[in-house]
């Protein structure tokens, strides 16, 4: 039977990578996202919102209209509306819980009742669950990421598994957006001395959605940038 | 010198929906915002069962989105020493014990950053 796996914020990034990660291990990826990349993927695409309630309906329905069991749900999607709290405005706000957090959460109420037995969900939190200046949505959005994890591995077990990653500076395009001179005095804080590849998160992903004993944990993949 | 009072977030009621977190934690986005601007101290008060997952998600949510926003807003605020600090409730907790904790972490030259636990049930289990 064929393994379905959904990835959401799939056209590029670490979404790109983690779908294309996945159809090595014989998955057919579903990639969600809310832009015109997926296009040059080959993953079966659907392009929309997932803050739109019909959104994650619609996501729900592809699966179930596909020839296959879904085994593995990768909650990607994220966007970063960065500003002091002081300076933060609530339109900022809103929009990061509603991405990071909200469509997390109602992807994973919808679709976890289609998970096989011995499936898994995988969420992306963000090293910047720990505190990360200028960052308040962002981190409280990922921390609740974290909180979501938590509640739903309880929630499932022992059926589906469900842990998180955190990672820290990625080579993403929404990293090398950093001004270089900013950019580099990140990564020298980094005691690996570099920033990580998406394809390091990606394998760790698929890691994740093998059978295996572990549910609950998140895995903060920084390089030791929270230690230093 | 006597502390500031600080600001303070009740999140520890058991959240029913997304809807209800989402408007908890805008709620506390605002009054931490508020404080931030008058470099008033902020205390989140929050259900330790909830930093574990165990009364479901949306409670969950609440909980580790404000520890996660009460770090980053420590970072922000540590330079003018106002400390930002969570408070761990457990239903045996009685009012007077987490309101006189509430009012230690808002001292200046106190923790910041940080999570109190004041029922046990968190022991031997992991934090977020």
């Amino acid at each position: 039977m064929t393994r379905l796996a959904v990835v959401t914020g799939a056209a590029r990034g670490i979404g790109r990578a983690i779908g294309e990660r996945l159809q090595v291990d014989g998955y057919t990826v579903v990639g969600v996202d809310i832009g015109d990349g997926l296009a040059e993927t080959s993953f079966d695409p659907v392009q929309l919102d997932l803050t739109d309630p019909t959104g994650v309906a619609t996501v729900a329905n592809t699966v179930r209209d596909l020839d296959g069991d879904l085994a593995a749900l990768v909650n990607n999607a994220g966007i970063t509306r960065d500003a002091r709290l002081v300076n933060l405005t609530e339109s900022a706000m809103e929009a990061v819980l509603d991405v990071n957090l909200g469509a997390a959460y109602h992807l994973s109420a919808a679709l976890a009742p289609l998970l096989v037995e011995g499936g898994a969900i995988v969420n992306l939190a963000s090293r910047a669950y720990l505190g990360n200046f200028g960052q308040f949505n962002y981190s409280m959005s990922k921390g609740g990421v974290v909180g979501l994890t938590r509640a739903m591995a309880l929630d499932l077990a022992p059926a589906v598994r469900v842990n998180a990653i955190a990672p820290g500076l990625i080579a993403t395009e929404m990293s090398m957006a950093i001004p270089d001179d900013i950019r580099q005095a990140m990564v020298e804080k980094i005691p690996l001395g570099r920033m990580g590849e998406p394809i390091e998160i990606a394998d760790l992903v698929a890691y994740l959605l093998q059978p295996g004993y572990i549910t609950g944990h998140v895995f903060v993949v920084g390089g030791g940038r929270s230690l230093a | 010198m006597t502390p500031t009072p600080p600001a303070v977030v009740d999140a520890s009621r058991r959240v029913a929906d997304w809807e209800e977190a989402k408007t908890l934690l805008m709620m506390a986005f605002s009054v931490s915002q508020d404080a931030a601007r008058k470099d008033t101290p902020i205390v989140y008060i929050i259900h330790g069962d909830d930093l574990l997952g165990r009364r479901g998600a949306p409670s969950a949510m609440v909980a580790t989105g404000l520890l996660s926003a009460a770090r980053t807003a420590a970072l922000e605020l540590a330079g003018r020493r106002v400390p930002v600090n969570v408070v761990a409730v457990g239903d045996e907790t009685e009012l007077e014990v987490r309101d006189r904790w509430v009012l230690r972490l808002a001292e200046p030259d106190g923790p910041t950053g940080e999570v109190i636990r004041l029922d046990p049930g968190h022991i031997g289990k992991a934090l977020p």
